[in-house]
């Protein structure tokens, strides 16, 4: 046990979260406008995956990270606008269509590096490319502090930085709360004047951008080039951190941590005696927990206020799916 | 409103007025078949200009596609069997559809369909036809119940089901892959497999039926068609497949007409759960015979193109299901025999979801097949008429 809290709080466990939290926060981060605004947001995985693959493309061509990292944002961007198309001007559901842009996004990544490198399994053939990392002087030589702070990839301080933005955004800037009031209440925001549609698209598109730089940074920082399916559902937790943060800038990272928590302690308990497949379970099970208490806490408080809320119900998909 | 029809007597206006709803009923059916075949179509379009674009020769390798299947009589079987397990997917997922849910579940409910029917086969081997159905039967009450977990969450604490679905999928990946390799695993095999299943709670293969080898395609295809109609009856025939149409439709009215929205909900999940570990115990005594490890590989999200495909008319999924695992075989053929890789089928694929999804399009497409109508006279209130063409 006491070998077992002697990782839990070792510098390397606790760098190695920081690095593992990066690709999601970003991705959560962006996915956190897109609900706020009121669309569900499930291509994150798919513009992370499109932004790992151009960026690993470009990088690995160009030889440049910094177009790289462009390419990934544009390429990130696309996939977002890509939903917003579907959802918001051809009136398709947003989890469904959602799937397919996902599903379009695998195959053409695959698609893309097969025809331009002659390979399906990655662009590691065109060498290793990674963004710069950065040693910050004096925090660098405090003990544990340094190790955890210091020496990360540029795109790990940029995901903190685009958190913090964020969260400042929502809260005091006037595009931040139009975004929440398209959320919370798109008539409302309408009748006063507001472009919902609009709106909507920038949070999509933003989303899209910020998922794309998580995937830079998995094939430009967390690995030096592109390997198909990189981002293994990294951006559907993202989306879980987002609820189970309860859509809330503060619970998003928190939820992020504690995902990222998890994933580094599975990789650290890989030297002990326990099941690999178990552990490697305890993110998933652990969300799935937390949400079911969360929305258990939270249904006990509503019905002490309203009589009878009903589950809101998809209307679109059964009502309008018939061809 | 078909019960209430059934219930008062037949007046010539009433025979007249069911007369109409069978005629758009049976209109609908002959809609949703074409739009199923025009998706396909325009769908293999992109994926031939997609092929084209990157330099390929897309003739030879669609080629390859549409007529792999049929080169070798064990492509077919694995085209049979493929759409066995596809069609029951899609049955699984049109059912909460239906309902207005979508539940992304069907992947965990085949890993554990697939476990408990395995584990039940191997350790309680039982006689004649016991030894078949007890593993299905319990495949699909536990697929139930991995359903009825997120369904119930979602219905009486709001808890989104797109995330639990997949946390749960996750789990149930790694869960299964863990029992395999630590408890399961056969002695002195060579991959991480269990044993094979005693022959008593297997599906008998089709090869032996049909005297030619058709791989590993069974018997469980015959039931496909069985099932089908039985979803079709659920949905359409009993109280309970009203009550999820109404919710689908409108969950507040169906509320409001004394309908147990949340129970309605909860219940869809769970029933579309038996039928995907349905699917999980056809892999395990049917396809493989055996536990092996990742049964599955995104089985679950094809139930979802299966379904969109069919519109969720469970009478039209057999025959999406059919046309789309032909596409999946073609897919392998082609990746065999051309160069060009079997991702040009996640691009098909992707194309079916999005056409389907856009409802703008149809809507173009729908008032175009409705003009013309309009003066005839017949007021036909969007209800039963155009619901009952869901499925």
């Amino acid at each position: 046990m006491g070998e077992f809290l002697g990782v839990l709080f070792s510098a390397a466990f606790l760098a190695s979260v920081v690095r593992v939290v990066t690709p999601v926060l970003f991705a959560a981060t962006g996915g956190l406008l897109s609900e706020v605004a009121g669309v569900p947001n499930i291509v994150l995985e798919g513009a992370m995956l499109a932004g790992a693959c151009a960026g690993g493309l470009v990088a690995g061509y160009t030889g440049n990270t910094g177009l790289g990292l462009l390419a990934a944002i544009a390429a990130g961007t696309l996939v977002g606008l890509a939903l917003g198309v579907m959802h918001l001007d051809l009136g398709a559901d947003a989890i469904i269509s959602g799937i397919g842009i996902n599903l379009l996004v695998t195959g053409a990544t695959v698609f893309a590096v097969f025809s331009l490198v002659g390979e399906k399994s990655g662009t590691s053939t065109l060498g290793s490319h990674s963004l710069p990392v950065i040693d910050i002087p004096l925090i660098e030589s405090i003990p544990v502090v340094g190790r955890v702070v210091s020496g990360q990839s540029i795109l790990t301080y940029a995901a903190f930085a685009v958190w913090f933005a964020v969260t400042v955004m929502l809260r005091r800037t006037r595009f931040g709360t139009h975004l929440l009031a398209c959320g919370e209440a798109p008539e409302a925001a309408r009748s006063v004047g507001l472009d919902v549609r609009r709106l909507r698209y920038s949070a999509v598109a933003i989303s899209g951008a910020l998922s794309g730089c998580g995937g830079a940074f998995l094939s430009m920082g967390y690995v030096s080039y592109f390997v198909r399916d990189m981002t293994a559902g990294r951006g559907f937790i993202a989306v879980a951190a987002i609820f189970l943060g309860a859509k809330k800038p503060v619970g998003t990272l928190l939820a992020c941590l504690l995902f990222a928590a998890t994933e580094a302690l599975a990789i650290r308990l890989g030297n002990f005696d326990v099941p690999s497949q178990l552990v490697s379970a305890i993110p998933y099970a652990t969300t799935f927990v937390a949400l079911g208490f969360f929305a258990w806490n939270g249904s006990r408080n509503r019905t002490s206020t309203f009589a009878e809320p009903t589950p809101e119900a998809d209307v679109s998909l059964s009502a309008e799916t018939p061809g | 409103m078909s019960e209430t029809m059934t219930v008062e007597p037949s007046t010539p206006d009433r025979t007249a007025a069911r007369n109409e709803l069978r005629r758009t009923r049976r209109r609908e059916l002959v809609w949703d078949i074409g739009a199923t075949v025009l998706t396909i179509l325009m769908a293999l379009a992109v994926g031939f200009v997609a092929t084209l674009a990157v330099g390929k020769d897309p003739i030879e390798a669609f080629s390859a596609m549409l007529t792999g299947p049929f080169s070798r009589s064990i492509r077919i079987g694995r085209w049979l069997e493929d759409a066995t397990t596809i069609t029951l997917l899609g049955l699984s997922v049109a059912i909460p559809f239906r309902a207005g849910q979508v539940s992304l579940g069907a992947e965990g409910q085949i890993f554990i369909g697939a476990l408990v029917a395995g584990t039940l086969s191997i350790h309680l081997a039982m006689p004649g036809l016991a030894g078949l159905l007890i593993p299905a039967a319990a495949a699909m009450l536990a697929g139930y119940v991995l359903g009825l977990l997120p369904g119930a969450m979602k219905a009486y604490w709001g808890a989104n089901e797109i995330v639990s679905t997949l946390m749960l999928n996750a789990v149930m990946v790694r869960v299964y892959a863990w029992l395999l390799t630590s408890y399961l695993m056969a002695d002195g095999a060579t991959i991480v497999a269990s044993e094979y299943l005693p022959s008593s709670s297997r599906f008998n293969p089709l090869s032996d039926l049909f005297g030619t080898d058709l791989g590993r395609a069974n018997v469980l295809l015959f039931a496909v068609p069985v099932i089908a109609c039985g979803v079709w009856l659920l949905l359409m025939r009993t109280p309970f497949g009203y009550e999820m149409r109404m919710v689908g439709a409108n969950a507040r009215f169906a509320t409001y007409g004394g309908v147990g929205s949340r129970r309605v909900i909860a219940m869809s999940y769970a029933v579309g759960g038996a039928i995907a570990g349905l699917a999980g115990a056809h892999l395990v005594q049917g396809t493989n015979g055996r536990m092996i490890l990742g049964i599955s590989a995104g089985l679950g999200f094809e139930g979802i193109v299966v379904a969109l495909l069919a519109r969720n008319n469970p009478l039209v999924i057999p025959l999406a299901g059919l046309g789309y695992s032909y596409l999946r075989v073609g897919g392998d053929v082609m990746e065999q025999d051309a160069s060009v890789g079997n991702e040009i089928v996640y691009i098909i694929q992707a194309t079916v979801i999005l056409l389907v999804t856009a409802q703008a399009a149809h809507a173009l497409l729908r008032r175009r097949r409705h003009r013309g109508k309009a003066d005839v006279g017949g007021v036909a209130p969007p209800t039963e008429a155009s619901t009952a063409g869901v499925g």
